[in-house]
């Protein structure tokens, strides 16, 4: 390696050092606040070494019980943990491996389900279970419904197909506060109906969950779910479109002539080659489902996700300390961290594939 | 694909889009005519244009005006060249690429109210930044109303830079080897390869992050309002300032605040209408 090389080289993963510092400094800052003792954090020249360290943040934040062990927490979600990765894992590597999916969302679930039993956690933890149900609805609905529309905008050749295209493209650039008021009037429009004909008081017996008690629209997780849904929609079918664009039409052609129906084809044939451009819109979806700030501060009064409610206790006026704020952050933003990690080269194929056509 | 099997497909995201965005937006339309407030939903009345007479002679509303310009300027172009810039120098390296791309994300991933408040944290007092401002000037730094809107600006390079960054990175991927080498062959320098081969493969990509940037940059909600809050509202961008009006739990005016909301709209749309006029032409000759 000769000399001019090197120094390029050097210079390269210098900048980058210091542009990683640039990024992760204000993690690191509220990662390492959210271990101190409150006096550390008070003083007027930062403690950046040599402080005692303390998980009574997190204990605070979560836990209605002072003075947990909060290493048996940490062991017990570590188990779950690696149980699930080890599914996942074993999914992976197999050939007909899909049940082990199941078998780790399943562990994650009991994990979560039996964590109140266990320890007594604050309404924060509710907080967390919402966000999850939301997330996971989302994508599900909004991955669905937007396969189906995108395979359908790629392969009709119709003007209505690029009317429809450009209909949502112009969706995709219109703010929330657009939506987040008629939204709101909406709901309690429909809440009012439900309530004047006593639909509200019925028990529906199949989707009676323990947390509803009044039959409603707004302060559902639904009505959240639907709306990002809706928001998310525009995006959702321009991704897939374009990476439908890339199949080859051969390939259900070819299924097709065989005698399989359109809709077989696309389930039997197409569907098995879209997982990296499932994965991909699906990391956005996620993404935006997760960290929604706006649509649950307005739709969902008291049934918040965790963004709202960091925001509503960590605010000025909540007496929550500086530590637990810090806490919170880290708790709220590890999870996501995780699923980026894992799925990191999906999102960089899904924005090469996807967007250069776009 | 014929006609039928084309609505089959495509009917329930259709459905969804007309029930949850075109409805909403004639409410917004019909409700911005009208004087509604929070605690009294039920009862809009007929006002006529009396809103957007109310609105377009608010100060807040043009201060607010004002600042989201200035944000969409600032942020929109700094974001892209950093981003270029930077996914440039990612392409170059070798091993432990994944490494750095993984770190450069966080800020994009991170919830961005989240992101925000560990940001103002920095700020804060006892945060290091203030910390390392009063070693250096001997004078404590202060949130004011001076400079939280270049607080704001800065905190949102740092969470969407790397938007720009990883599709540019995305984009330099599919860079076909061999244009690069006969530009090397043909003696060109690293510049003159940038601005003659790998720009113009980026072409599509640049317009498509300048367009995404632009937007979401002008409807840029959960930052400001966690930095500026009600302590400085002059630091509100169109949206916060449209919510505040509106949600208020005592004083929301629904009406006024969809007003504001069509005004969005129409702003929005005045700077898209000939991306959407190119890309309905593209669709166009895509089909004939």
């Amino acid at each position: 390696m000769n000399e001019q090389t090197l120094r390029s080289r050097i210079g390269v993963h210098g900048t980058l050092l210091i542009l990683v510092v640039w990024s992760v400094v204000p993690f690191l800052w509220a990662f390492q606040t959210s271990i101190k003792f409150t006096r550390d954090v008070a003083s007027k020249t930062p403690v950046l070494w040599g402080y005692e360290t303390t998980a009574s943040a997190y204990n605070s934040f979560w836990m209605k019980d002072d003075d947990i062990q909060m290493w048996n927490v940490a062991a017990y979600i570590a188990v779950i943990a690696a149980v699930a990765a080890f599914f996942g894992w074993s999914g992976r590597r197999l050939e007909n491996g899909r049940a082990f999916f199941f078998a780790a969302a399943g562990v994650i679930a009991l994990g979560l389900w039996q964590f109140p039993n266990i320890w007594r956690a604050e309404d924060e933890y509710d907080f967390l279970i919402n966000s999850i149900i939301v997330t996971v609805l989302t994508m599900l609905i909004s991955l669905s419904i937007g396969l189906l529309a995108g395979y359908g905008l790629a392969r009709y050749t119709g003007i209505s197909g690029a009317v429809i295209l450009i209909i949502a493209l112009g969706f995709r650039a219109l703010p929330r506060s657009a939506f987040v008021l008629p939204y709101f009037f909406g709901a309690t429009r429909i809440d009012q109906w439900l309530e004047d004909r006593g639909i509200a008081e019925w028990d529906f017996p199949l989707i009676d969950v323990p947390f509803i008690d009044e039959f409603g629209v707004l302060d559902s997780k639904i009505a959240i779910v639907m709306a990002l849904v809706a928001v998310n929609q525009p995006f959702t079918i321009w991704m897939f479109r374009s990476f439908f664009m890339d199949v080859p039409k051969e390939i259900e052609e070819a299924a097709m002539m065989d005698g399989a129906t359109r809709i077989q084809a696309f389930r039997k044939v197409i569907i098995p080659i879209m997982w990296p451009a499932i994965i991909a819109t699906g990391l956005f979806t996620l993404l935006l489902a997760y960290n929604e700030y706006l649509f649950v501060r307005v739709l969902a009064p008291t049934e918040w996700t965790l963004p709202v409610a960091i925001v509503s206790l960590t605010g000025g006026e909540s007496s929550r300390t500086i530590t637990e704020g810090a806490a919170a952050s880290v708790s709220i933003t590890l999870p996501i961290v995780i699923v980026i990690i894992l799925f990191q080269k999906h999102l960089v194929k899904g924005l090469g594939a996807g967007a250069v056509k776009g | 694909m014929t006609r039928r099997t084309f609505w089959g497909f495509t009917i329930p995201s259709v459905i969804i889009m007309l029930v949850l965005m075109v409805v909403p937006l004639v409410t917004t339309i019909w409700l911005s005519f009208n004087e509604l407030f929070l605690r009294d939903i039920n009862n809009p009345t007929w006002i006529g244009f009396d809103n957007y007479r109310e609105v377009l002679g608010d100060e807040e509303f043009w201060a607010a005006v004002r600042f989201t310009l200035l944000f969409v300027a600032v942020t929109v172009p700094i974001n892209m060249i950093f981003g270029l810039g930077v996914a440039l120098l990612l392409d170059k390296v070798g091993r432990g690429r994944s490494i750095y791309l993984a770190a450069l994300l966080l800020p994009f991933i991170v919830t961005p109210v989240v992101g925000t408040l560990i940001y103002k944290d920095l700020f804060d007092r006892g945060g290091l930044l203030a910390w390392l401002w009063e070693v250096a000037t001997d004078e404590p730094f202060l949130i004011t109303s001076g400079n939280v809107k270049w607080l704001i600006i800065v905190q949102a390079i740092w969470h969407v830079m790397p938007f720009a960054m990883i599709t540019f990175f995305a984009g330099l991927q599919t860079l076909p080897e061999d244009r690069v080498e006969a530009a090397s062959i043909d003696g060109a320098g690293y510049w003159r390869q940038l601005w003659h081969v790998t720009l113009p493969h980026l072409r599509v990509l640049i317009l498509f992050v300048a367009l995404i940037s632009i937007m979401d940059a002008y409807r840029v909600y959960d930052s400001v309002f966690v930095f500026a809050g009600d302590r400085f509202t002059d630091a509100h961008t169109l949206q916060v300032y449209t919510v505040e009006v509106a949600v208020d739990p005592q004083i929301g005016r629904v009406g006024k605040g969809n007003a504001i909301g069509v005004l969005n709209v129409i702003g929005i749309f005045v700077v898209l209408i000939p991306f959407l006029v190119i890309s309905y032409r593209d669709q166009i000759r895509e089909r004939t």
